[in-house]
């Protein structure tokens, strides 16, 4: 269907041509536009669409476990806030269930050259309030995103932009000032590469996009309302008249709003939550997750005795990775971690060598001996996410894991907010906190550079490791990609900067069997209620 | 009687200004501000946490702040909610009105049951005197908010057609308001009555001793009108003391079930607020809930005046 009018499109690629007069349009150029559109045409749609013909109207009631907070994508840096942008926006490009990058707003781009990119934009798009989508709306959303007086957290994303111009009404082009691997995965994630309107104020509370959904009404606490855009692009889409999203903070009146009905979906943070309601409620579907998100203890690295490499080496070996993912997560899909979680470029599959990932108490005791700890060392306190009870459980293994290598730490479950501003202080010696879902791995280990305001929080200084992440950034090849990101991977763990312990899916979702078209991407949004219906 | 009263009611400006202090003190105290805590593990440079910090105000000194912050009162003006961007009045007072129905049917219900029960531990002794006070320790020992859970719980998987969470407001449906709050207001009474019904059965079990009990018996009175006009009413000086007390945890008890219950109160506004550090909303619940409390102070003081004759204020 939709699919069909943006694959079957020859037409971007040579509009784009022909205005800009391009000789210089590269046969690797043409040929990654043509790899777009083969993408699009095996999108799993005949998966999501199956169980029978689309059904028009109703309303969909997802529970959420937390409001939005402020819902201008430019600005926000709220998580919880993603749930409704993403409704809301849509950006220039997007990621398919695959969670590979598709053309969204843009019927399709090309490179010139690697610092170049060139979009043909859809023509007849509206904002939700009338307003004519253009080119001019993307030279303004990235100049607003690129001002640093706006405080984007997308600003670190796009840094790489040196200057957006309108070509034509349909026709943008982006010159980067490097060549950069991350570029189009920005762009296709929500809300970082949404799109907003030109001169339309107060987006953060009164929200305008392009998206499938109009924002209707707000009362903190209770309800979000969305109703269908009836101008949405995407042809018969969106097929639900009204989206309600109801709050319930605590996972046990979530769970008990699915199991009761009062809502139609929800995503639980707990995998054995979720597998207790699922196997213990009636026509429930709950999808399978993708591992998207590692548990990381962080250490200070700056700071006695975590500046000795061989204390920490003997904490990665005194840890037994494979026991705390069955104690935490049993058989749920999750895997041993390290840095990039699997379902990014250069992630790791959970079963290749890392170096000090295997369980040897003998050998940790003998690196404590020799960096002068012979009968054992206190590491003192060992800070964890109080209200996240996945994390907590994790630590509590690994206290008794590292105690067994006669290193003592004192578990400190905290309140989420201090701990984070301790951590970005450096004000810890050992933390764990998850990071929040990014779609490119450099978002996770530029954090470890001695230039990001991060890594000098934990004394990161590892001008090995600096080059290697810059590097890997302008590497446009995926397969050379993913080979510099696991190098990256094997480098911080023989360092051993930080112990990533196990990776797993973000969040559990779960929705009611009458619930159709539905498909959970391993990002964090929900972004194919787009496509989803209600059957009677 | 008047005077005694407006005395009172004068005495609560300088209380609520220290309390105004300590609650704009307190959450500047505690580590981790709203934009920290909105941002999460967001990787936000630390000039756009100042961005953020600098058009909320959070930039200036905490003096500052604070006279701003007095200054916006003095005019009935509480502030902005960071998270909402609103008037954090507008958001409050119907939240109020939630909480105070939630308190007051939490209150009868805590009042009829521990009167009760109090009543007919003290007065039947025996195997009822067991049986009570055994189930006020149970209860004593069980935080509210995990009756609270269990409610929830239990009622989401034996009856999900009662729909617990649907929260019906007023005046949309009344019947169907006061049916949604029944379950919570139970959940959040049942503490309070532990206390209500130890002190009733204490109290009883004092006046019941006293001599004029005994007359009351010597002259043939029937049992009933002993209970009703000496006992009770006599007993019920302390009582009402307890349950006026009581109002501070009714309040307190109401953040996490309304929490638990989603019912949009003043308590679930509250709980909300200081995960996200939402100062301006905090420092107006914590005030409004402190001149709640101490209306009810000078209220309970008036009640005694009614069922004590020796209570008079000149």
């Amino acid at each position: 269907m939709m699919r069909n009018s943006l694959s079957a499109d020859p037409s971007p690629l040579d509009e784009a041509q022909t205005v800009l007069d391009m000789a210089t349009v590269r046969r690797r150029d043409a040929l990654r536009l043509a790899l777009a559109g083969a993408a699009m045409a095996v999108t799993p749609f005949a998966h999501a669409q199956s169980g029978g013909t689309p059904k028009r109207g109703g309303t969909l009631t997802i529970g959420a476990d937390a409001d939005p907070i402020g819902l201008d994508p430019t600005t926000v840096t709220a998580y919880s806030s993603y749930d409704f942008t993403a409704l809301l926006y849509t950006g220039l490009l997007r990621w398919n269930a695959e969670m590979k990058v598709e053309p969204d707003l843009a019927t399709g781009y090309i490179t010139p050259d690697e610092t170049t990119y060139i979009f043909r934009l859809r023509q007849g798009v509206k904002f939700h309030n009338g307003q004519p989508f253009s080119a001019e709306d993307v030279k303004y959303t990235f100049d607003r995103i690129l001002d640093p007086a706006t405080a984007s957290p997308s600003l670190n994303l796009f840094s790489a932009i040196k200057a957006v111009t309108v070509v034509d009404a349909y026709t943008v082009k982006f010159e980067l000032k490097t060549p950069s691997a991350t570029f189009l995965s920005y762009l296709a994630t929500n809300p970082n590469g949404s799109i907003v309107p030109k001169g339309v104020a107060d987006l953060k509370t009164k929200p305008v996009g392009t998206g499938p959904f109009v924002f209707e009404s707000y009362e903190p606490n209770q309800q979000f309302t969305l109703k269908a855009n009836p101008d949405y692009y995407e042809e018969k889409q969106p097929y639900l008249a009204t989206v309600v999203f109801k709050f319930f903070k605590d996972q046990g009146s979530l769970a008990s709003a699915i199991r009761s009905k009062a809502i139609d979906m929800t995503w639980f943070k707990d995998p054995k939550v979720s597998a207790q309601i699922v196997k213990t409620t009636r026509d429930l579907v709950s999808a399978p997750g993708k591992t998207s998100r590692t548990f990381p203890v962080w250490m200070n690295v700056k700071t006695k005795p975590f500046d000795d490499v061989r204390v920490r080496r003997a904490l990665s070996l005194a840890s037994n990775r494979t026991a705390c993912l069955q104690t935490v997560l049993g058989s749920t899909g999750g895997k041993v971690g390290a840095m990039v979680p699997e379902s990014q470029v250069g992630g790791y599959d959970g079963v290749s060598a890392m170096p000090y990932y295997k369980h040897d108490v003998a050998a940790a005791k003998k690196l404590l001996a020799e960096a002068g700890h012979p009968n054992g060392i206190d590491l003192g306190d060992y800070i964890v996410v109080a209200a996240n009870a996945l994390d907590v459980q994790c630590a509590q293994v690994l206290q008794q894991q590292w105690a067994a290598a006669g290193i003592k730490v004192n578990l400190k479950p905290m309140e989420t907010a201090p701990l984070i501003s301790m951590w970005l202080k450096g004000e810890f010696g050992l933390l764990s906190v998850a990071l929040s879902w990014s779609p490119d791995p450099d978002a996770i280990v530029s954090r470890l550079t001695s230039g990001h305001s991060h890594g000098k929080a934990m004394g990161m200084d590892d001008a090995q490791l600096d080059k290697m992440v810059i590097d890997a950034r302008a590497i446009l090849d995926y397969g050379k990609r993913a080979a510099a990101y696991q190098q990256i991977q094997k480098h911080i763990a023989e360092q051993a900067y930080v112990l990533q312990i196990y990776q797993y899916p973000l969040r559990w979702e779960a929705w009611r069997g009458h619930v159709k078209g539905y498909v959970p991407l391993a990002a964090n949004i929900r972004s194919f209620v787009r496509t989803t219906w209600i059957a009677s | 009687m008047t005077r005694i009263v407006l005395v009172r009611l004068a005495w609560m400006l300088p209380i609520l200004f220290g309390v105004s202090v300590v609650a704009f003190a307190l959450m500047r105290a505690l580590p981790g501000d709203f934009a920290q805590a909105a941002a999460g593990t967001t990787d936000l440079s630390p000039e756009a946490l100042d961005t953020i910090r600098r058009g909320l105000g959070l930039d200036k000194p905490i003096w500052a702040q604070y006279l701003l912050w007095l200054g916006g009162l003095a005019s009935g003006d509480f502030g902005s909610s960071f998270v909402t961007h609103k008037p954090v009045l507008g958001e409050l007072l119907p939240r109020l009105a939630v909480t105070a129905e939630l308190t007051l049917m939490a209150g009868a219900m805590a009042m009829v049951l521990g009167v009760f029960t109090g009543l007919a531990s003290a007065r039947l002794r025996g195997r009822t005197d067991w049986f009570v006070r055994g189930f006020n320790g149970l209860l004593l020992a069980v935080p509210n908010f995990v009756v609270a859970t269990l409610i929830v719980l239990l009622a989401g998987l034996y009856f999900p057609e009662l729909g617990i969470f649907n929260y019906t407001p007023f005046f949309t449906d009344p019947l169907g308001n006061l049916g949604s709050m029944l379950l919570p207001a139970f959940a959040l009474a049942l503490a309070v009555s532990v206390t209500i019904s130890e002190n009733t059965r204490a109290a009883v079990l004092e006046v019941s001793s006293q001599d004029f009990v005994m007359v009351a018996r010597a002259k043939g009175l029937r049992p009933g009108a002993i209970l009703r006009n000496y006992l009770v009413r006599n007993a019920l000086t302390p009582v009402i003391t307890v349950t006026g007390l009581q109002l501070a945890s009714l309040l307190g008890g109401s953040i996490l079930i309304e929490t638990i219950f989603t019912i949009p109160g003043m308590g679930q506004y509250l709980f909300d607020s200081i995960t996200s550090r939402d100062y301006p909303v905090i420092q107006a619940i914590v005030l409004v809930a402190a001149v709640i409390v101490l209306l009810v102070n000078v209220l309970v003081d008036v009640a005694y005046a009614r069922v004590d004759a020796r209570v008079s204020y000149g």
